[in-house]
């Protein structure tokens, strides 16, 4: 059966416009709003406010805290990007080719952190970081190095290194599948091949895993990169509250405390449209820099 | 290769469970503290609805007359450290006396944030109590959220027959002269301690920096543990329960009113260097615990309670807050702050909780009503009964009353008698665009990461930023 042009486009009317609608409302609305409001001065309390103009950006750009919030969420996106990819591609390696009977198990226990709440990661850490009673502090006394244990989120040089740990112990498990199905993909006969050509196993891995998982770890990088970017307030929220004086502060949670605890809703807004520039930017350049031609043996 | 990579993953393993444990522990942490708190609620429901049963009799019989309040009156208040149970009974009693009045509750520790979008779009509840995180006292009444009070207040009489402007303890704070708030919780700061351990141990009970600095020095010595201890994720309980009252007593009102409007040079005086440099002698001689940077005030109060420490700043609401958690063995102690040089009384500046009513609101008859009818002799006694707190009316006599803590008994009668404890006041609390900024450096100070030139210098900008040059 033919169908009409007004069929068609009846049909394709009914799958695109309700999805529109609620990308309209979800996503287009707060984003437009975010980006009104960063024009007033607004309390974000009351219904009053007041037009400024760009007061906001001009605030944003004397403020000495800014710089660092953007160099600790720079560094928690690098970190994380380098801690969360070695040790999930060493374990998805591990996991498929080495063909251990226990798989099954392992893939459940690296995958657990990924069910459980930032909010509960968060909190647990809290305690493993404990200057008293902690895990950490607790295990080089026991084994004879106190000289090394400190109170990591207490101290202001320590705190952003020790919330990089659970970020990354957190965020293993979803990578390290998406790895393993990428390696499952790949077939065998490429890598008897390459051993018939006298490539040693670390060959194999560089010249024939890699290049083949290339849009699996594209995405992975860039799914880091942007959750970095955007959620990693909630880790920092739950346990240090950007202190100590600042330590810890990535932009998202320097939005949240000027927006809903300092009152300055509207200079929140702008921070928010900072943290959206910076996001698409810093996704645009990831695009160019991982661009590889697609590659096929 | 493969056997020690198969140990590595044992080894991985194992660490895996263990924190999968440990996680369990947080979890059950969690939840023993939630059901923590809902027993207290149950338990302050089962005695609310006991004396209910007489205060309604008596409130019906008073109730006829009254028919002019009627209607829905909302009510948003903060549940924190006091608890909700003296809000039960009170609301209860307020609606069997005026039976007409449908009071709708609006509680909870977050009800700040849950709440604002009514504020937000000008739909206020009636009366809001102003408490807690997310709430502001100084923005409202900026804002114009608050309804000017001024002049009711100078005719309204409460129950009790006393004019009610002339019943405060502390009074109203004003903006430009006008009152918006009627400051009902008397909180004020001050210095916890364990007053069996400090019995047991014959320490000393600080009267002043200098006995605080040796009794300080020798629980070091004898405990081996860092004395002193406070949150560092909220540094604002430093800032109002140490060096307020220090401003206080080393420059009076009119010191405490330049630090929070933010006067310029106000940090360089004399009088705040000298406190400021007490606060790098307490961090130099080892005495702050150096793992407060990252303690929320939760924690500092569990390692508080735990022996961790020996002194703690925070309010009168610690021991009903901490209720649940407070070892057998433990006795609450309070002194205020003691941070005033030998030979002066004590310092204390009350830090209130005011109640107000919506300038926007539905219902401002049955919400005055209300204010009227809460600040009474009755409400503010079974207020201390229920909380172990003060209530901001005068000649509530706890003395004799064996349903208020002791610590509260004793606190209340120091901070009566001028020998031992003078009270200093400020307009109006300081506001969080000033006290963030000085809070963060404030820490960085106790870590002893900046110097006192330092600090000073970074709250004199913050006090310029604040007044917007």
């Amino acid at each position: 059966m033919v169908q009409t042009k007004k069929q068609k486009y009846l049909f394709l009317a009914f799958c695109l416009v309700p999805t529109f609608i609620l990308f309209a409302i979800f996503t287009l609305y707060p984003l437009f709003s975010g980006l009104y409001f960063s024009f007033f001065s607004w309390s974000g309390s009351a219904a009053a406010r007041e037009f400024i103009g760009i007061d906001n950006y001009i605030r944003l750009f004397n403020d000495g805290i800014i710089p660092r919030t953007i160099l600790h969420d720079y560094f928690l996106v690098i970190t994380k990007v380098f801690g969360i990819m070695v040790l999930a591609m060493y374990f998805a390696v591990a996991i498929m080719q080495m063909k251990i009977k226990e798989a099954p198990f392992y893939r459940i226990i690296f995958f657990f952190p990924n069910i459980m709440s930032v909010v509960v990661i968060g909190i647990l850490w809290t305690f493993i970081y404990n200057p008293s009673m902690g895990l950490i502090n607790s295990g080089l006394e026991a084994v004879g190095l106190e000289q090394l244990a400190r109170p990591w989120l207490g101290s202001e040089t320590w705190a952003l290194p020790a919330i990089v740990l659970p970020s990354i112990w957190a965020g293993i498990g979803l990578f390290m599948l998406m790895l393993m199905g990428g390696i499952g993909t790949i077939s065998k006969s490429y890598y008897e091949a390459a051993e018939l050509d006298g490539a040693n196993e670390w060959q194999q891995f560089w010249k024939v895993t890699v290049p083949l998982l290339w849009p699996q770890i594209k995405v992975a990088v860039l799914y880091i990169v942007i959750t970095t970017l955007n959620g990693s307030f909630i880790i920092v929220q739950i346990m240090t509250g950007g202190g100590p004086n600042n330590s810890t502060h990535v932009m998202g949670s320097y939005l949240y405390q000027q927006a809903f605890q300092q009152y300055n809703f509207g200079y929140g807004a702008t921070i928010g449209v900072m943290i959206l520039v910076l996001s698409l930017l810093t996704v645009f350049l990831l695009q160019k820099l991982m661009k590889r031609e697609k590659v096929q043996y | 290769m493969n056997r020690s990579f198969k140990r590595s993953f044992t080894v991985a393993c194992s660490t895996g469970l263990m924190l999968s444990a440990l996680a369990a522990c947080g979890g059950n942490g969690e939840n023993a503290g939630a059901d923590n708190e809902a027993e207290n609620n149950a338990s302050g429901g089962n005695n609310t609805a006991e004396e209910n049963n007489g205060n309604n009799a008596e409130g019906n019989s008073n109730g006829e007359g009254n028919g002019e309040v009627a209607g829905e009156l909302e009510i948003q208040y903060f549940v924190g450290g006091y608890g909700d149970s003296w809000w039960q009974e009170v609301i209860s009693d307020f609606e069997a006396e005026y039976p007409d009045v449908t009071v709708t509750h609006h509680a909870g520790p977050n009800i700040n944030d849950e709440m604002r979008s009514r504020w937000v779009s000008d739909d206020p509840p009636d009366v809001v109590y102003i408490d807690g995180a997310g709430s502001s006292e100084t923005q409202m009444v900026e804002d114009g959220q608050l309804m000017d009070l001024t002049d009711w207040l100078s005719e309204v009489e409460t129950a009790d027959g006393e004019q009610l402007e002339d019943s405060f303890i502390v009074d109203p704070a004003t903006y430009d002269g006008q009152i918006h708030s009627l400051p009902l919780v008397f909180d004020t700061w001050g210095t916890w301690y364990n007053a069996a351990q400090f019995e047991a141990e014959g320490y000393e009970v600080p009267t002043d920096f200098d006995s605080y600095m040796s009794t300080m020095g020798e629980i070091q010595d004898n405990e081996g543990i860092a004395p002193f201890v406070t949150t560092g994720q909220h540094p604002y309980y430093f800032l109002r329960g140490v060096l307020t009252p220090a401003f206080g007593a080393a420059g009076g009102d009119e010191l405490l009113a330049d630090i929070v409007t933010g006067e310029e040079g106000v940090w360089e005086r004399e009088e705040v260097v000298a406190q400021m440099e007490k606060v790098a002698e307490m961090q130099e001689a080892g005495y702050i615990d150096d793992g407060f940077g990252a303690f929320n005030h939760t924690q500092s109060q569990m390692n508080f309670l735990l022996g961790d420490n020996a002194f703690i700043p925070v309010g009168f609401w610690l021991p009903n807050e901490m209720a649940e958690d407070t070892p057998e063995d433990f006795e609450y102690g309070f002194i205020p702050s003691p941070m005033q040089d030998e030979g002066e009384p004590y310092a204390i500046v009350p830090d209130l909780r005011p109640l107000a009513i919506a300038e926007n609101a539905d219902n401002p008859d049955a919400a005055k009503a209300f204010v009227e009818f809460v600040f009474t002799q009755e409400y503010a006694t079974l207020f201390s009964e229920h909380t172990g707190a003060i209530m901001n009316l005068e000649g509530v006599d706890l003395s004799e009353n064996e349903n208020v803590p002791d610590y509260l008994i004793e606190a209340n009668a120091m901070i009566n008698d001028p020998d031992q404890v003078q009270i200093y006041h400020r307009p109006h609390p300081m506001s969080a665009d000033l006290e963030t900024p000085i809070g963060d450096s404030l820490t960085a100070l106790m870590l002893g990461t900046i110097t006192v030139e330092e600090f000073i210098e970074d709250a004199e900008a913050a006090t310029a930023d604040y007044r917007g040059e």
